[in-house]
C-alpha cells in the first residue's frame, strides 16, 4: 500500500501485515469486520487521532457513548467509540461484541447505521 | 492511438494483431459497471468458491460472498459438495454467521436462527418446530386444516458447483456452460497434478484501492517485471518464457534461469506456472516451492479490492523455508499494489479515456475481451 503522512485513523492485522489509513473512523471497523469475513483474524487500531471537543472521562462503554453523543449530530460513528475502549485496553472485536450486548439490553441504539446513541 | 476523450473511445479490439484498444476506462472508474458486473460477470461465469480440503467431513461449511449472494458451501452426508443460498425459505432470514474457508464450521444440520427452520444437508427442509403444526393462536384454523410444509418445495435455493481437483467452484446463473467448457485445457492440467495432496498452510488477504480489474490485468503481464520485481526476475530468463492465451484462462510460463531441483516443485516442468481463470482466479505454481498457491481477487467497491493470498503445502504447519517463500511472494504482491495503486490514482483522473496495450500485453487484452463479451451479453 502506497506510504503517505500519516492518517488520523490506521490499523492492521498482525498476522497479515496489512493495514488500513483513514481518516473515516467507520472504514476501520468496516475494514475490521471484511477482513475477520475471509480470516478469521482481527485488525486492531495501530494508531488513532481523536479530535474531540472534550475529553472522554468515562470508562464503560455505554457512559462513553453517553459522553460523546453530545459532539456528533446524528450518533457517534462506532469507529470512534471502538478507538476511545481500545484507550480502554479493549480490541475492535471485543467493542464489537460488548456494543451488540448492550444493544440487546436497550441501553444503546443505532440513530443511523453504524451510529450509536444512548439512553 | 491513445484516446483521451470519451467519444473516441471503441470497443475492445478483436483481434489484437491489428488494433490494440483497451477496454475503456470508464468499465473501471463507473459505478454502475460495478453493478453490473454482480450480474453480468459474476452471475454469468464460475467463480472460484474455496478448497475442498478446508471442508473433508461431511457437515463442513464455509460461507463466500460474491457479488450480492451469500453462499454456504458444505458437504453433505454423501461426501458431495453442495452450495445453497445463506437465505432461509421461511422468511428470508440469513442462517449462518459469515465463516471463512479458514476457520470452517460444522453442522449436522442447517437452522435457521430466526424461527429454528432446520433443512439437511441437501438442502431439504427436514423440521419446522410446533408452532408451524398447530393453530394454536389462530381461531380461524382447526389444527388439521393447518398446511404440511413439503421438504422439497421448502428447500434451500441450491447454486450449481464443480470442481477442478480440490478446487470449488460456483456458478449463479441458472443454466450455466459447463464448468469443463470455461476451464478448458486447464481443468486436465491441474487435475494431473496432485493437489489435493497438498493442505492450507495461511492465507493472507489485503486490501488494495484500486479496481479489481486493474491488479487483474497486472498479473497478467510481465512487461512491468524487469522494472519492477527486481528481486523476482533475478531467477527468470524472460526472453525465454511464454505467455498461452485460451479461451476463458491464460498461463504465464516463466523460466528459470538456473535448474531448479525437481523435489523442489510440485509440477515436472522446469518453470513457474500462473494461471488466470476469468473472472477472478488464479493458481500460482512456483518453481521454487513444493506447493501452490492461489488468489482470488474480490471486488468490494468500484474502487478496492480484496486480494485473498492462499498457500498450500505438504503440511498445514509451515516450515522456515516456507514461510520464507511466502514473505518473498508477499513482497511480489506488494511491489504490485504499489503499481496497481498509483496506476488507479491516474486512471481515476478520467484523462485516459482508453489505453492501448502492448504485444506482450495480449494476455491483457483476453481479459478486456471477455470483460467487454460480459458486458455486452
Ligand atoms: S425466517 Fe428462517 S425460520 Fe423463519
Ligand atoms: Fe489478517
Amino acid at each position: 500500500m502506497s506510504t503517505q503522512d500519516q492518517a488520523p485513523y490506521v490499523a492492521s492485522c498482525p498476522e497479515c501485515d496489512v493495514d488500513l489509513q483513514t481518516d473515516a473512523p467507520n472504514e476501520i471497523i468496516e475494514f475490521h469486520r471484511r477482513h475477520y469475513r475471509v480470516t478469521g483474524h482481527e485488525a486492531e487500531f495501530e494508531y488513532a487521532q481523536l479530535d474531540l471537543d472534550e475529553d472522554v472521562t468515562s470508562d464503560g462503554l455505554k457512559d462513553v457513548v453517553w459522553q460523546l453523543q453530545e459532539q456528533y449530530e446524528n450518533g457517534v460513528p462506532i469507529g470512534v467509540v471502538a478507538a476511545v475502549m481500545s484507550d480502554r485496553g479493549l480490541s475492535i472485536g471485543e467493542t464489537l461484541d460488548e456494543i451488540h450486548e448492550v444493544r440487546m439490553t436497550g441501553g444503546l441504539y443505532e440513530p443511523q447505521d453504524d451510529h450509536l446513541g444512548a439512553f | 492511438m491513445t484516446q483521451w476523450d470519451d467519444s473516441q473511445a471503441k470497443a475492445v479490439s478483436e483481434d489484437i494483431t491489428e488494433k490494440s484498444n483497451a477496454l475503456p476506462a470508464r468499465y473501471f472508474t463507473d459505478d454502475d459497471v460495478f453493478e453490473m458486473e454482480k450480474d453480468k460477470v459474476f452471475g454469468q461465469y464460475w467463480v472460484y468458491a474455496g478448497h475442498a480440503n478446508c471442508i473433508k467431513e461431511s457437515g463442513q461449511y464455509f460461507t463466500r460472498t460474491i457479488g450480492d449472494r451469500q453462499l454456504i458451501v458444505v458437504r453433505g452426508h454423501d461426501g458431495e459438495v453442495k452450495a445453497f443460498d445463506n437465505v432461509c425459505a421461511h422468511r428470508g432470514s440469513k442462517m449462518v454467521e459469515d465463516t471463512p474457508m479458514t476457520d470452517p464450521g460444522d453442522a449436522k444440520r442447517i437452522k435457521c436462527p430466526y424461527h429454528l427452520w432446520t433443512y439437511d444437508l441437501d438442502g431439504e427442509l427436514k423440521s419446522t418446530p410446533k408452532s408451524f403444526e398447530e393453530a394454536g393462536l389462530n381461531p380461524d384454523l382447526e389444527d388439521e386444516d393447518v398446511q404440511k410444509f413439503d421438504a422439497e418445495e421448502n428447500a434451500l435455493n441450491d447454486v450449481h458447483v464443480d470442481t477442478i481437483g480440490p478446487l470449488i467452484f460456483v456458478n449463479l446463473s441458472e443454466d450455466p456452460m459447463p464448468l469443463a467448457e470455461q476451464a478448458g485445457v486447464m481443468k486436465d492440467r491441474l487435475e494431473a497434478l496432485p493437489l489435493g495432496e497438498y493442505e492450507h498452510a495461511t492465507r493472507i488477504v489485503s486490501e488494495v484501492e484500486c479496481n479489481w480489474k486493474v491488479f487483474a490485468s497486472n498479473y497478467s503481464e510481465c512487461d512491468h517485471c524487469q522494472a519492477n520485481h527486481q528481486d523476482w526476475i533475478k531467477g527468470i530468463s524472460l526472453n525465454e518464457s511464454e505467455l498461452e492465451v485460451n479461451d476463458y484462462h491464460w498461463v504465464l510460463h516463466y523460466t528459470h534461469a538456473e535448474d531448479v531441483e525437481d523435489e523442489m516443485r510440485i509440477h515436472d516442468e522446469h518453470e513457474a506456472q500462473f494461471h488466470y481463470f476469468w473472472p477472478n482466479f488464479t493458481v500460482n505454481m512456483y518453481g521454487t516451492a513444493d506447493g501452490y498457491g492461489t488468489y482470488i481477487i474480490d471486488p468490494i467497491d468500484t474502487n478496492r479490492f480484496q486480494l485473498i493470498a492462499d498457500y498450500y503445502f505438504r503440511d498445514s504447519e509451515l516450515s522456515e523455508e516456507e514461510r520464507e517463500f511466502v514473505r518473498t511472494s508477499r513482497q511480489l504482491q506488494e511491489e504490485d499494489f504499489e503499481l496497481v495503486e498509483r496506476q488507479w490514482e491516474g486512471l481515476r483522473t478520467g484523462a485516459l479515456a482508453q489505453a492501448q496495450l502492448g504485444p506482450n500485453e495480449h494476455t491483457v487484452h483476453r481479459f478486456h475481451q471477455l470483460a467487454q463479451e460480459a458486458y455486452d451479453s
